[in-house]
């Protein structure tokens, strides 16, 4: 019963679902091709001596599943060890990238959200007009169009042609204004709003275009319903029918959406950064990659798994708050 | 008599499909006075949804009202006439959409629909729409609205109304939920309430007592009543007088002990012959033979021929308007039929029809029936 423990008991559900994750992204790590020692040392030629001593210092010559347990014994300490190619510690290159790249993911999708509903209600109240037909052709190219070719674009329009809005990196509102120079707050603020404008519009795009087609198809079934019929019936004005009434029952889904496309999400966020210059998981993902650098890809990899669990977690909790025939599956 | 609380004449519905023109509601005319419970029986796909909607002017496109006159209280609730250039306009004396919503809807005609399930929002509590209904149709404020809430749960005997006010729809029973309804309905203190099949999807112990409830409840508030249904048993139980649908047209029309005991249609007839009954077991139930064809395109003539057991060529040509063949306490009894001699079609004379069991009767083409 109540929101307090369903809450506790999906955390503990999540735990199975991480360790997959880790096991997962360590078996892979340790099967892919190339061997990092060698790359480290950049084609020297060394003594076999040396490169086994090296693979001592990390551990590389133990049993796979003996790392396993070293490196979940040191991740439980907040330790996900330490990059070959950087040579510093996992966990502080991941804490110093997640920032940006939350704060792009989540401005994405309220920017998603704050267009898309509007739009969907819109398209289901005008159905087959003008109006439904346009979100149509919109919601089709937003699905259809690469981000970071939306990416290119914006930059090719706003960036270049019109010189309006920066093209590349972001502006931390956690650093303060004196870091960067600034007046004050307001200025700060504004800077960062318009960094984050165009990445921001990247990676939403396909969110917005998705969650709209969603919130037009529920609000055009939720206004035919039963209930819909008997609020007329009782002289409920046309208006607060679609606010209140159909507009309730037809958000359900939406949250559920949000939840399944984070995937998504962070996924385009990788390119988004990449195209934008941002500092964030996704580009030192890729450039973890292009090196090799298992360690780094692991604690990545883990850190965007934990991201995305967290964040279905959270779309489960609010759905069981507006939905209240959610069960919080200890009782019935 | 006095002034009828509700008057329909010649009420005709139609929805305008790609298939062609349905007439879910083709010219149908009935009274309701004020106390009384006036049933509208018919089987599914009659009219009968389709003509309590349109009572309210709750038609949604692609269907329209297009005939016909809807007198309440004396308002116009829909009229027709003919404007300067002959085409017809509606009547400047029609109230107005606002004025339906705002007067009519709620406060004065209620509806109870058939599922219970579906009818009640599910993510707002039981209590929280009931007084919203309340809050609107009663000008009281919030908290006067609320205690009224929960004085109607108590009245249609929902156990612990206060703590049930705020609980949500799930978790209440289907009759308990049917019981809030009506609680809605009355909360609102309407002259009128359309029942639409407000038992059908009950089972028979819980249906039982919802028109025990309504029938107490009536008495006490006076609320005049349509009841829709396609159960004879219920209008034996419960109803004033009966209106027989069907394929959008009244067939006959007469105080409830008159239509079971001096039937005047066969299709009155072959629903009653339907009907279980304790005096009879099950095998000798009569089904009515085939199904009632598509209101897309109704058959020529009487509508019912093609499954009457008693028609006669004449049947097939000549469309009968309900007529008044009896008269019984002051309530006159109708039937369109053209057995009855008041309609002078020759059925004496006319030869029977081969006893064709047809499933569908559709005549292609046959629509008009004029
Ligand atoms: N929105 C619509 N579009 C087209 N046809 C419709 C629509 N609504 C109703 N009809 C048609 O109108 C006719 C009457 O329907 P109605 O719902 O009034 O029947 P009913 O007597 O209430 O039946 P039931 O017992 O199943 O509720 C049917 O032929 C139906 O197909
Ligand atoms: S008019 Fe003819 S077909 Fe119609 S109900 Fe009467 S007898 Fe039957
Ligand atoms: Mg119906």
């Amino acid at each position: 019963m109540g929101l307090l423990r369903y809450t506790v008991a999906r955390l503990i559900q999540a735990i199975p679902v991480l360790i997959g994750i880790t096991v997962i992204t360590f078996i892979l790590a340790n099967l892919a091709p190339g061997d990092p020692v060698r790359l480290m040392l950049q084609g020297q030629q060394v003594d076999q001596e040396v490169i086994e001593r090296v693979e001592q210092q990390y551990g590389l010559d133990r049993p796979i599943h003996e790392r396993y347990v070293t490196y979940m014994a040191n991740l439980l300490q907040g330790d996900l060890g330490h990059s070959i190619q950087r040579d510093r510690p996992v966990t502080d290159l991941v804490v110093q990238r997640a920032g940006p790249t939350l704060m792009l993911v989540v401005s994405a999708y309220a920017f998603a959200l704050i267009t898309a509903i509007p739009l969907g209600i819109l398209a289901a109240t005008r159905r087959n007009e003008p109006a439904d037909h346009i979100s149509r052709i919109v919601a089709l190219l937003g699905v259809s169009t690469p981000s970071f070719w939306i990416g290119i674009m914006l930059i090719l329009v706003f960036a270049i042609q019109l010189g309006v809005l920066p093209s590349s990196g972001l502006v931390y509102p956690w650093w303060g204004p004196d870091h960067y120079g600034y007046s004050g707050y307001p200025e700060l603020l504004y800077q960062t709003i318009r960094h984050l404008l165009l990445p921001m519009v990247a990676l939403g795009t396909l969110q917005m275009a998705t969650l709209m087609r969603v919130e037009r198809t529920q609000m055009i079934e939720s206004l035919q319903g039963e209930y819909v019929k008997l609020a007329r019936a009782y002289g409920v004005p046309e208006r607060t029918i679609l606010r209140k009434h159909a507009f309730q029952v037809a958000q359900l889904p939406i949250i559920t959406i949000v939840g399944l496309n984070l995937s998504t999400a962070l996924g385009g966020a990788v390119l988004i950064e990449y195209v934008f210059n941002i500092n964030g998981l996704g580009r030192l993902l890729l450039e973890a990659i292009i090196g090799l650098d298992y360690q780094l890809i692991m604690g990545i990899t883990v850190v965007i798994g934990t991201m995305f669990v967290i964040g279905v977690i959270i779309t489960d909790i609010s759905y069981a708050y507006i939905d209240p025939r959610v069960t919080y599956g200890d009782r019935e | 008599m006095a002034e009828p609380l509700l008057r329909v004449e010649n009420l005709k519905t139609q929805f305008f499909t790609d298939a062609g023109t349905v007439r879910a509601v083709d010219g149908i005319s009935f009274e309701v006075h004020e106390g009384e419970i006036v049933g509208l029986v018919g089987e599914s796909g009659a009219g009968k949804s389709v003509a309590s909607m349109s009572l309210l002017r709750l038609i949604e496109s692609p269907g329209e009202i297009v005939g016909g006159e809807i007198t309440y209280k004396g308002e116009t609730i829909f009229g027709l006439e003919e404007g300067p250039d002959g085409d017809l306009q509606r009547r400047d004396d029609m109230l107005s959409n606002e004025e339906m919503r705002t007067r009519i809807r709620g406060n004065e005609i209620a509806v109870i629909f058939q599922d219970p399930m579906e009818s009640l929002n599910p993510v707002f509590t039981v209590g929280g729409q009931l007084r919203e209904f309340i809050e609107l149709n009663r000008d009281l404020a919030k908290r006067e609205a609320k205690r009224e809430a929960i004085r109607m749960l108590r009245e249609v005997g929902i156990p612990d109304p206060e703590q049930r006010y705020e609980e949500y729809p799930h978790q209440f029973s289907g009759g308990m939920r049917q019981r809030v309804l009506i609680a809605m309905a009355l909360a609102c203190e309407p002259s009128l309430i359309i029942a639409d099949e407000p038992t059908t999807a009950l089972d028979v112990t819980v249906e039982g007592q919802i028109i025990e409830l309504v029938d107490d409840l009536q008495e006490k508030y006076g609320t005049s009543f349509i009841w829709v249904t396609h159960d004879m048993g219920v209008v034996a139980e419960i109803c004033d007088r009966v209106n027989v649908m069907y394929l959008g047209e009244i067939v006959e029309q007469a105080p409830v002990d008159d239509l079971f005991h001096a039937t005047k249609h066969p299709y009155t007839n072959a629903l009653l012959n339907s009907m279980p009954r304790p005096d009879r077991t099950v095998e000798e139930l009569d089904p009515i033979e085939g199904v009632m064809p598509e209101a897309i395109s109704p058959p020529s003539g009487c509508r019912f021929h093609p499954r009457c057991p008693d028609a006669r060529e004449v049947c097939q040509r000549v469309h009968p308007e309900a007529k008044v063949v009896d008269q019984a306490d002051g309530h006159s009894h109708r039937a369109a039929c053209v057995k009855h001699d008041v309609f002078d079609a020759g059925y004496d004379e006319s030869v029977p029809l081969e006893a064709e069991p047809q499933v569908t009767a559709g005549t292609p083409g046959g629509g008009e029936d004029r």
